[in-house]
């Protein structure tokens, strides 16, 4: 029998051991939030807790900012 | 108390160069001109929607430390100014985020996973 092996993800800012998610960095931040903007949970990504936090207050200070979409893909 | 704070503003991106210096020197006296003041001019940008009619603006990063009790008259300051779109000042301080992993952290981290599929493949 085969076992059902899921794959192991690995929290990119732990592996490059990021201390401090930094909300100005925009092309960072983008690799994080859907088409819609929308951010992405940490199931998909798999970023650990931690930074998943760090990151979500990141990128509602970017949006704040204007340095990245609170909406994007949609017709207003 | 002095603390580390780091500054962003986004002015009117039709300001002239001369003006906008100008309000971030009468800014950054507010706060007595702190000798740790570094000050990083991003430029013109385009902002990621339109705030008002506005579709690009100037954005300024400031890092400075600062006594806690100047900073509300500051703030006010900014607040008035027509000239800035947006700013936020957020706490520069580096040490309250994560402590980096050390080694030692993940190998753990690393056992504990493959503990977990092991378990799961029961």
């Amino acid at each position: 029998m085969t076992p059902l092996r899921r794959p192991t993800k690995t929290c990119p800012f732990c592996e490059t051991r990021v201390r401090f998610i930094d909300y100005k960095d925009d092309r960072m931040l983008g690799r994080f939030i859907t088409d819609h903007g929308k951010i992405l949970p940490s199931r998909l990504s798999g970023v650990c807790a931690r930074h998943q936090r760090q990151l979500s207050t990141a990128i509602k200070r970017a949006r704040y900012l204007a340095i990245i979409p609170y909406i994007r893909g949609m017709q207003a | 108390m002095t603390r580390q704070y780091e500054a962003v503003y986004v002015f009117d991106s039709t300001l002239e160069d001369a003006a906008i210096n100008d309000k971030l020197d009468r800014l950054h006296g507010l706060l007595g001109t702190p000798s740790d003041l570094a000050v990083n001019h991003w430029g013109r940008r385009q902002l990621a929607y339109p705030i008002g009619r506005r579709e690009s603006g100037y954005y300024v990063v400031a890092r400075f430390g600062a006594e806690t009790g100047a900073l509300p008259e500051y703030e006010r300051a900014i607040k008035l100014d027509d000239g800035i779109v947006r700013h936020l000042i957020t706490l520069f301080e580096h040490e309250l985020g994560a402590p980096p992993m050390s080694e030692e952290e993940l190998a753990i981290a690393a056992r504990r996973r493959e503990a977990e599929d092991d378990e799961d493949e029961e």
